[in-house]
Order: structure tokens, then sequence, then C-alpha cells
């Protein structure tokens, strides 16, 4: 009995996003055997100390525990013992109501929680559902059964038993709500924030409502750290067939300078060093706001960027980055202000100018080029020329499009005529594809 | 453990007691976790800021348990030879060279060297013995016949290969040496972790650990431990302090004052033999608490109001 309650938390514990192993579990049991039900705090603690395994998990602990070994179901009231005169045929839920037997309610309850599954529920749209079957099941057809009878009897005593009914009936409906709303909470409310992540993953940047901007930086800051944890220690290459021979002299010394043990060479892996120019008219904008969150969260130690923007003109925005914390940073690219960028037509030959006149010199074998854009230049020059000579000094350029494929090309997109002098070309316009693309930058470097 | 550790870890209650006896003033929580620790046999993982006394709750635990207590402080490209074994090669190269005579003598009249290989032989792996043997702090806490107190510090600096090395360590209690073999704990220490969470343990260490957060603690228990520690600070004194010190973690300070520097500022102020707290004194003793520049100019721009609020709650 004691187990399956553990098993029933845990499995609340999980549905919230806590990661919780077969061995912890156990781990779980043994300890609240160990320990006892006896007291709340005590246990809490213990548990706690085996299933939650960070701050944050902490936390979603104990609003869980709480949820969970929440004991007021009922609150204390006053029995109607005196209009109880123990009519056999009063149906057991009658009876309950009518001497206000509040823990054996409860214990119906919790019961017929139990036997309705009350555990698989998932949206909010179920609630009445699973309400209705609750009530069902701890007897309220015998209670109104016999609620319709004392109201058909004409005597005072009925009169007032089915008033007193009437009542416990709509006291009964509410804590059963309240029941269910804290099964709710424990079960699904997690579960349905993260159905709605798991859309937004592949919802289009640029169809996001503002709303939902803040579960968009909720899901790339989960992102961001995992790309983190996978990508931050520094990678080593070895250089096959080459002695390090100081190295290996030196550690067999400890084998009178005989060589046992050879030590090779191997060569550290920079940083990945990263231009992103992004275009920041309306069509892109949802996108490159989104794809320099990724980049700027993205630890030091991973990665080194300059940023610019450009829409008729190119202007450098690192500096920004540098004074203000992503997330405001973001804000002041969205307007503009006290940038010296003109937001007129998009003129992608322009950008180009510009940057080839101003920060050309930045271009090393060694930098990624990361360039955004819907490549739609309003019928300006193009000036493939300053792509191409891009594509020749630096290690790579990649070419970020919102648009489906099937659009490149198409009126004024210049797509088709870039695409000879970048390493890679993607579609971008998805949280997931921002992921997928980050990662790529990261692992091949 | 020994049996007669058992007594000291009988209830929740006897180790708080015993833990206060040794100085060391534990809140329930703490209490509980080191009751299951002891009881399941599975090391503690304790996080918490810099400074909440998580060094120290392994050494007043090993204070306790009458155990000696085994360091490993560990730091980026720690390996093995430094936290496990490492083969004595001075002292086998000495042997080696004392014994050439006998050596000659234990070969004289071996034909060939298929023989004089079988002679040698007969002598065992003599040089890879135990007697060679270099044993780090996770070894010798293996080895400690009367139990040991093993503390494994800031866990979070070593690199993931270490850590993925400390798994074998953590679940069974057991070594493997190639030359040697397996080596296990007859008794099984009592491990502390320590992390100051500057990255993210893996899940399978997380997994063999019971874990344990100590924040910063409540005024009450605060002033139990400056009473343990600093004993000749007055009553009021006391609660003037605790109180400002638990304001100041309220504003935005580059690095909050943790429970050492409070008992640092305790000392401080019975050596000034203050009596109690004025915005004079504070001013010149800020720095006793503070380590930079910009949270000791923060601190004296509330410094007046937090002072009063700290002599009103007496």
């Amino acid at each position: 009995m004691t187990e399956q309650v553990l098993q029933d938390l845990i499995t609340a514990l999980r549905r919230s996003g806590v990661r919780i192993s077969l061995s912890e579990s156990i781990d779980a049991v043994s300890a609240a055997k160990l320990i006892g039900y006896g007291d709340r705090t005590t246990l809490r603690d213990s548990l706690a100390a085996t299933l939650a395994k960070s701050q944050p998990e902490k936390e979603i602990f104990n609003t869980c525990f709480d949820l969970f070994f929440s004991l007021h179901d009922f609150p204390d009231g006053e029995g109607t013992d005196g209009l109880l005169c123990g009519t056999a045929i009063d149906s057991p839920l009658t009876q309950m109501v009518l001497s206000g037997d509040r823990a054996g309610l409860s214990m119906a309850m919790h019961e017929a929680g139990e036997h309705v599954e009350i555990r698989g529920i998932r949206f909010f749209t179920q609630k009445s559902l699973y309400i209705q079957k609750v009530m069902k099941h701890m007897g309220i057809e015998g209670l109104d059964g016999d609620m319709r009878r004392f109201q058909r009897e004409k005597t005072l005593t009925s009169q007032q038993k089915a008033e007193a009914l009437r009542q416990a009936r709509a006291e009964l409906y509410e804590r059963v709500r309240d029941f269910v709303e804290r099964q709710y909470r424990l079960f699904a409310h997690f579960a349905t924030e993260e159905m709605i992540l798991r859309y937004l993953r592949d919802a289009r940047l640029s169809h996001i409502e503002r709303q939902d901007f803040h579960r968009i930086h909720t899901l790339v800051r989960k992102m961001v750290k995992r790309l983190n944890d996978v990508h931050s220690r520094r990678k080593k290459r070895a250089k096959r067939g080459s002695l390090d021979f100081k190295k290996t002299l030196r550690d067999n010394l400890g084998y009178q300078g005989l060589l046992f043990e050879q030590r090779w060479r191997a060569e550290r892996v920079d940083r990945p060093d990263i231009l992103a120019l992004c275009d920041v008219s309306r069509s892109v904008q949802a996108v490159a706001r989104f794809m320099l969150l990724f980049l700027y969260s993205l630890n030091e130690a991973v990665a080194k960027i300059r940023s610019f923007i450009f829409c008729s003109n190119l202007v450098e925005v690192s500096h920004i980055f540098q004074e203000h914390p992503v997330e405001e940073a973001l804000e002041r690219l969205q307007n503009g202000r006290n940038l010296s960028i003109q937001l007129g037509r998009t003129d992608y030959g322009q950008a180009f100018r510009d940057f080839k006149e101003k920060w050309l010199d930045l271009v090393t074998n060694k930098t990624t080029v990361l360039i955004l854009g819907d490549a739609r230049s309003n019928y300006g020059n193009p000036e493939t020329g300053i792509l191409k000579l891009l594509h020749e000094r630096s290690k790579r350029v990649m070419w970020l499009n919102p648009e489906p494929p099937t659009f490149w090309g198409t009126g004024d997109s210049e797509m088709k005529r870039y695409l000879p002098y970048c390493f890679l070309v993607r579609e971008c316009s998805t949280v997931n594809h921002l992921d997928r693309i980050v990662d790529f930058l990261l692992k091949t470097r | 453990m020994k049996p007669y550790h058992d007594r000291a870890f009988v209830s929740i209650e006897t180790i708080q007691r015993g833990f206060a006896d040794v100085g060391y003033v534990c809140s329930p929580q703490i209490a509980t976790t080191l009751y299951l620790a002891y009881h399941l046999g599975k090391p503690i993982l304790v996080e918490g800021p810099a400074g909440v006394g998580k060094t120290e709750l392994a050494k007043a635990s090993a204070n306790y348990l009458g155990a000696p207590l085994i360091r490993l402080q560990c730091y980026e490209g720690l390996d093995e030879s430094k936290a496990l074994y490492e083969w004595k090669y001075g002292k086998q190269l000495l042997y080696t060279q004392i014994l050439k005579d006998k050596l000659n003598e234990v070969m004289q009249g071996a034909e060939d060297i298929a023989s004089s290989i079988d002679r040698l032989r007969q002598y065992n792996d003599i040089f890879f013995s135990s007697d060679f043997l270099e044993p780090r702090p996770l070894l010798k806490a293996l080895q400690q016949e009367a139990g040991a107190v093993l503390l494994v510090d800031e866990v979070d600096k070593s690199d993931q290969e270490f850590e993925a090395f400390l798994l074998e360590m953590l679940s069974d209690f057991q070594v493997s040496i190639p030359e040697i073999g397996t080596i296990r704990a007859d008794l099984k220490p009592f491990v502390v972790l320590t992390s100051n969470n500057t990255r993210e343990m893996s899940e399978a260490l997380k997994r063999r650990c019971l874990h344990l957060f100590i924040p910063f603690p409540d005024a009450k228990l605060e002033r139990a431990i400056i009473q343990t520690h600093v004993p000749d600070l007055s009553d009021d004194l006391r609660r003037q302090l605790v109180s400002f010190i638990q304001q100041a973690r309220d504003l935005d300070l580059k690095k909050a004052p943790s429970v050492s520097e409070t008992i640092d500022w305790a000392k401080v102020l019975v050596l000034l033999h203050a009596s109690s707290l004025n915005p004079d004194l504070v001013r010149e003793t800020l720095n006793v608490f503070l380590k930079f520049e910009e949270d000791i100019e923060t601190v004296e721009e509330h410094l007046y109001g937090l002072t009063r609020k700290a002599i009103e709650t007496v």
C-alpha cells in the first residue's frame, strides 16, 4: 500500500520534469521504510534527499509533495447527527454525509480516485469528466435517490433531511472538484506545458505570438544548456603518428629512461569564430532575434561571436550584447534605437559593400560567416562577387534562409545566385532548425 | 562503518545533538540526510553557496565518529595517479640497485635465458606488490580498518573523465589495480562530496548519491552557529549582527556574506570589545565580511537603515 503511494508520488514528479531513475526510487522506498511515515517534515526531507537532485528539482519536489500529501480534504464542520435516525435503506454515502464522517468521506474519495485512475488525467477539459466519475464511484446516485425519496415524504424531518442532503451534496461537489483540481495540477499541469513547448519547437518563428516569446526563451535556454554541456569541453584532435618526444621522455623517467609508454602529439581544436550577418527586415526579424539569442546564450567558452545587422545598410551590434544582458539587447535591436541603421528597402548588395569596406579584415581562414536572410534584395545588384570573396577568405560561409527551398530564386530572391558560394544553405524557420544548425556549427569546428 | 558507530547514528536527534557537541549546528534537514546516508550506505553530494559549511560538515562528521578524515581536493587535471595510487618508482629503482648482487646470486648457475626467467618467476612480482604502492586518498580511504570519512572536495572542479572514474568507487566501494587486483573496502567509508555548482554534475553521479542543498541559514540557526563558534559575544550583539548580515544578503551583492564570514566578523567585534552595533563601527569593519569594493559601496549606501533595523530587532 505505502509503496503504491510513493510510486504515485514518483510518477507525479516525473511528469513534472524531475528525472528519477529506478535506483533512486528504490532508495526512496528504503529511506521511507527507515524513517517511517510518522513525521511529515522528516519524511519530506528524506525523500527530497533521495529524489530531487538539484535546486530547481527541490522546488518542484516541495510543490508536488505538498499537493500530494495534503490531508485537509474535508474541513472540520458540524455533523448533522440529529437527523440520522438510522434508516437502513439510506445509501452508505448518505449516512457518511449526514453523520459528518470526514475521514470516511476522504477515504472514499481517494479510493474512487484510485478506481477511476485519476492519474491518467491529461487536459483541463477532462476535469469535469473526472469529477463526475469520482462522484459516481462514491455513490452519488444512491444519495440522489435518498434525496428524492425524502422530498416525496411530506414529514418535517424528511424535508429537513432532504435540505441537509442538498447542502451536503453541494459541499461534496466542491470537495471533489478541489480534489480533481489538485490531481490535475499534480499529474497534468507540467505535461500540458511540455506539450505546448513541443509544438513551439516546430512552429514557424515568424508566426509566433508575442505572448509565447517567454516560452521560446525557456526552450532556447534548455537547448543551449544541452549544447553547452556537450560542447564546452576543450576538444583535442590527435595528430596521428607524430610522437611528442619531450613528453615521452618526461613521462618515462620512472622507467629509468626506458621508453615504455609513448606520448603522441595532439592539437587543441579552436573555438569556432563566428561572424553573424542578420537581415532585420520585417520578414526575417523574428528568426534573427532568436538566432542571436541562441548564439549569445552559448557559453563564452564555446564560441567567439561578432554580429552585424543590416537592412539598407550594415552596422555592427556586438557591443550591445557586451553591454547589456541578452534579452535586453534583443529589445534594443528590435527598435533600432541608437543604431545608425536605416530600415528602408532591403539591399543585400549595399550590406555586402559595407562589410567589405569596413570589416573584411576580420575574416580569416578560421572564421565561419553566418548569414541569415531571405536574400530578397528588391532587384538591386546582388554583389555576388563580394560573397565569392568571403567564400575564398573564410573557413566557410553558411546561409540560413527562413523561406522553404521551393521559394528560393522566385521573384526578387537572389538565393540561387548566392548558392554556389556557400558551404551550406539551410532552411531555418523554427527553433528546431536553429538548434540543429548551432549544433552543426559546434560539432564541425 | 563499525557497529559502535551505529550508536552515533541511532536517531536524527542523536545526530543533531552529537554534531552540536563537536561544534557543528545542523538543521533537521542536514541531520536527516546524514542519518539516511549512514543507514543506506550512500555518499552525500552537498551543494550550496560558498561558505555555508559544506566542507565543515565532513570535518565535523569525522570528529563526531572519531574516524580519520581523508580529503581529496579536486582540480582540473586531477587524475588516477594523484587520486588513487601510484607506484613508488624511486623505491623500486633503489631496491633493484641494492639487490643487484643478490640477483646475481640467484641467477648463478642458470645456463640459458629460459632457465633464468624460470628462476625469476619463483619470486613472483615482488616489485609490483603493495610494498611499492603509494596509496592516494581514495585508496587510503578503502584501506582504513576502523572506517574513515572521505571528503571529495569541490568535485565540480574536476574533469568529466575523473567524475566517471569516481563512479566505481562510489557505488561498490572498490577499485581495480591491474597489477594487484581489485581492492575492496572492509568497512565502507562515509563519503561526502561537495560541489559549488560551477558545472552541473552528471546524472550518473547524482544517481549514486543522496543530494543535500545547504542554503544560507535562517536567523535562528545562524545565531545558534555564532553562539557555538564565538561564545564570548553578548546576546544582544549577536542578534544585531545576525540581523544585519541577513539584511545584507538581501541586497544585490556580488558575493553575499557567508556564514564563515559572519563568524569572522563576530570574532572581530569581540576583539574590539564592542557592545552594540553602530554605523561607524560597521563601516570600519565592513571589509571583514565583504570582499569586493562594489559590495562595500552598496552596503555603505544602506548603512544607516540596516544598522537601525538591526538594533531594533533586540
